[in-house]
């Protein structure tokens, strides 16, 4: 079996090699077509270097710094052209005539004015609703590279205020020094100033103490001389008053012994008056006369010492307290403690834009290549579109050019047969991927991942499946004309619901579902896996095995069918 | 063990007892036995849908019969269908042929399935194609070949392995003169190696030059076999006549004539076959063809043959347009 399997390999190769459009579906088609998606269908990745930047219409009513600086950073845009129009009927014209200008950007009078004041801006964008996915595609870009400009105005703004926030701190800083300079001076002051208090009062008590001795001296002197003086002069005085006091004594003496001799007159004239007594009135009363103790006081001699004054003891002054008036409170001045704080408090900011920054979750690069998709999703497509043409279409005009039968008739096992023509096919299909990649590496420059070789294993899975799947296809259609409408319809589909054509995400929930029952799905996820998200090769074992294992269904059912085309070879 | 005594020990290379293949409710082949012998070239001969294809596919093991049994070279081709295979040479009524490839790659390949050596097989290709005349033209590819030189190679594919019984499904089908006596000459110098040949065609004229034998064939039954003068005699000995007319002529139109009869066709159509008794009644009846308002085209005059063998046996003619299957 081998033998025949061996030879059969050979003569598909053989046959392969004559075929001109086989041989033209198998390489050149493929890339053509690779070429028209991955250029035509780019946007949906971003535009491609190299290819005809777009042409962006812009109507510039502002004419401010900002206006001109957005022109400018469009104009730098590798993908984009400006093209300037007086107004906005000028600018449909262009949008409408030329094939790259999909979209007219307005920039309203007074956007860089209102953008100054800190207010938003919005510039009008005018899209031609025929050309709506390259406008996504600039709009895109355009969000993109606003955002930058507002990022890079918030960052100039935010520069700004921190250099004016940094001299305020310094102000502040240095208003806190001279503050604390102050601050010390005042206590200095206060401390001179209770010191000079405390001297001065010292001071002053000092002299007032001697002073106040000096008068007490004098005073006392001066009161002993007066006091002597007038001792004298009242002794002298007062001996001249003795002597008329001695003679008052005396008559005082004498009265007071005729106010006696006066009461026995009295008495012995009531005596004398009988019963007319009662009618003589009472005598005047009489004074009472001073004692002779006191007379004699009177009349005693001054005998007086002079009076001492002790003006010293008197005009003593030991706890002398002068109390000046109190230094008035200074206001108690504290430095500023925390001035970043201070500052971070007291000037105000401005908030941050919430941006966002892309990035691979899985480490590699973000930014896709179209052909990273494009290149194996169409290679794919072309391979089931070969092995129907190999293996499927060729079964069939095997069996209808009778040389099925021949072959069959001539010894070869059917299985041996089979197995050659798939083997054959599988290597040519992978052959052809690998010759795709490597034009999509030199043409596109296509990644291959950290590991190249690890793509011949989904290539090697997907070949194998899709031999198999022509196969059943083979005996599933009865003729060679409903082997391509019946393959071609199964094979479009299973590369469109696999996510050969676009991403996977651009499909419904239940298409992605039912993509899983497909192996275009797996071999394309293993492809991305190593492509796009740069994994290593330990990722693309799940899916591979699973391309693999529907390939293997594909494989028994179209054994258990094939006897359907030996069947209809004999007739 | 019965069964086994039931065939004939070689030289006999083709036997088959009691075949019967159907396609549905019809009986393509029904109880079909015969033989051929070493060195003999047997004609299977019958109109288009007659059973010889499914005869001939039956015996290369393409197809299996619903009873009966097939011998090759004394091998049974239900018990070791491989073995068959070995020992016969099938050439198809199509070009079995990879028309991309060179008439030398086409049956090189052949030559190596069937189990030769590269080296052997290319030799064998050679004097292959050198037998089919073909030899000047090895290398061009088969598309740019004439009809009847891809006949040829179609023959030497079915050959280059020199196999004991060739089989071949209408091997001159639209060839021309030159390539007709080449293949003739290819079949008759096999069959003279020792080749048992059984031949299919609907061309007695092929069976009557080229064949030992003829096995007459209609609706999968065989109707007669013999050498070509015994089938003929079958047929009997009168003369027949082919008129065609432009449009059909009416009913009976000829009953009138004695000795004239209308032998019967399957489809109608502006060509009647009468057989008449003698030669001179050509004349009568195209004075009554004429006087029955038929407007006459052509007509022709036969000797009896292997074809009137078979409208003897059927009632109608071994040509007409059915499609063969």
């Amino acid at each position: 079996m081998l033998r025949v399997t061996w030879i059969v390999f050979q003569n598909e190769f053989r046959l392969l090699a004559k075929d001109r459009a086989s041989l033209f579906m198998l390489a050149l088609a493929p890339l053509v077509i690779i070429t028209v998606a991955g250029f035509s269908l780019g946007n949906i990745y971003g535009v491609q270097p190299g290819s005809e930047p777009y042409q962006i219409v812009v109507v510039n009513n502002d004419h401010g710094w900002l206006a001109r600086a957005l022109i400018a950073a469009l104009g730098r845009e590798p993908s984009e052209t400006v093209v300037p129009a007086a107004n906005l009927d000028e600018a449909r014209l262009i949008v409408g005539r030329r094939a790259r200008a999909p979209l007219c950007i307005v920039i309203p009078q007074a956007t860089t004015r209102t953008f100054e004041a800190g207010r938003d801006v919005h510039l009008k964008v005018y899209i031609d609703p025929v050309k709506r996915l390259e406008a996504q595609a600039i709009e895109l870009a355009l969000d993109r590279l606003f955002r930058e400009v507002t990022a890079r105005a918030h960052d100039l703004a935010r520069k700004r205020m921190a250099e004016q926030g940094a001299n305020l701190r310094d102000q502040l800083v240095r208003a806190s020094a001279q503050m604390k300079a102050l601050v010390d001076q005042v206590a200095r002051l206060q401390h001179q100033f209770e010191r000079a208090r405390a001297t001065a009062q010292a001071e002053i008590a000092a002299r007032t103490r001697t002073i106040i001795q000096r008068a007490r001296a004098e005073i006392s002197s001066q009161l002993a001389n007066s006091l002597g003086q007038t001792k004298t002069l009242i002794e002298h005085d007062l001996a001249a008053r003795r002597d008329a006091l001695i003679a008052v004594s005396n008559y005082l003496e004498r009265l007071q012994a005729s106010q006696q001799d006066f009461a026995k007159w009295l008495a012995d004239l009531k005596s004398a008056a009988g019963s007319h007594a009662s009618q003589i009135p009472p005598p005047p009363q009489w004074p009472v006369p001073p004692s002779k103790t006191l007379l004699a006081e009177l009349s005693k001699p001054f005998d007086f010492p002079a009076p001492r004054i002790d003006v010293a003891s008197s005009l003593a002054i030991p706890n002398l307290v002068i109390r000046l008036p109190e230094v008035p409170q200074f206001p108690v001045l504290r430095p500023i403690p925390d001035f970043a704080g201070l500052i971070s408090k007291s000037v105000s900011t401005l908030p941050g834009a919430v941006g966002w920054e892309e990035g691979s979750i899985t480490g590699g690069t973000a930014n896709v290549n179209a052909f990273d998709q494009y290149v194996p999703g169409f290679g794919i497509t072309f391979l089931l579109i070969d092995m129907l043409w190999g293996v499927g279409v060729g079964l069939i005009d095997e069996r209808d050019w009778g040389t099925l039968a021949r072959l069959h008739i001539s010894g070869a096992p059917a299985s041996g047969m089979m197995l050659g023509k798939l083997a054959s096919r599988f290597l040519i299909g992978l052959g052809q991927m690998i010759l795709l990649f490597g034009a999509g590496w030199l043409l596109f420059g296509i990644s291959l991942g950290h590991d190249w070789w690890a793509l011949l294993i989904p290539a090697a899975a997907i070949s194998f499946a899709a031999a198999a799947f022509s196969l059943v296809i083979a005996c599933i259609a009865k003729t060679r004309d409903a082997v391509l409408p019946i393959g071609a319809m199964a094979a479009l589909a299973m590369s469109a619901i696999g996510g050969c054509w676009w991403p996977l995400d651009f499909e419904p929930y239940w298409m992605r579902a039912l993509a899983l029952g497909m192996p275009t799905t797996w071999t394309m996820a293993a492809f991305n896996n190593l492509m796009i998200r740069g994994l290593r090769p330990s990722s693309i074992a799940g899916p591979a095995t699973a391309t693999f294992a529907i390939g293997m269904g594909f494989l028994t059912l179209g054994i258990l069918s094939s006897s359907r085309i030996y069947r209809h070879a004999g007739q | 063990m019965a069964e086994e005594r039931s065939f004939a020990a070689p030289p006999v290379a083709i036997e088959t007892a009691r075949l019967r293949k159907s396609y549905g409710p019809r009986w393509a082949v029904d109880d079909l036995s015969f033989s051929v012998n070493t060195g003999e070239v047997v004609g299977l001969l019958g109109p288009n849908g007659a059973g010889k294809t499914t005869t001939l596919s039956i015996l290369a093991t393409l197809i299996a019969p619903d009873r009966g049994e097939v011998r090759i070279a004394g091998i049974d081709s239900r018990i070791a269908p491989a073995g068959v295979r070995r020992k016969i040479g099938f050439v198809p009524q199509i070009i079995a042929l990879y028309a991309p490839l060179s008439a030398y790659q086409n049956v090189e390949i052949f030559a190596r399935i069937q189990g030769l050596t590269r080296r052997a097989a290319q030799a064998r290709s050679f004097e292959t194609l050198e037998a089919v005349g073909l030899r000047e033209r090895a290398n061009d590819p088969v598309w740019t070949l004439s009809g009847g030189m891809k006949r040829r190679l179609n023959l030497a594919c079915g050959m280059v392995h020199r196999p004991q019984v060739l089989l071949l499904d209408e091997p001159t089908v639209g060839v021309d003169p030159q390539s007709r006596e080449r293949i003739f000459t290819t079949i008759r110098a096999a069959a003279d190696s020792g080749v048992a040949v059984l031949y299919s065609t609907h061309y007695m004229e092929e069976v009557e030059r080229m064949c030992d034998r003829a096995l007459l064939i209609d609706d999968g039954k065989l109707l007669a076999q013999g050498t070509a003068a015994q089938l003929i005699e079958i047929g009997g000995r009168h003369p027949r006549m082919e008129i065609t007319f432009e449009n059909s002529p009416s009913p009976n139109w000829c009953a009138a004539l004695p000795g004239v009869r209308e032998l019967p066709q399957v489809i109608a159509t502006p060509k009647v076959i009468l057989e008449i008794t003698n030669l001179r009644q050509v004349s009568e009846v195209l004075e009554q063809a004429h006087h029955s308002g038929c407007k006459l085209l052509e007509f022709a005059v036969h000797s009896p043959n292997l074809s009137d063998a078979f409208i003897a046996l059927t009632g109608r003619a071994l040509r007409d347009a059915a499609t063969e299957i």
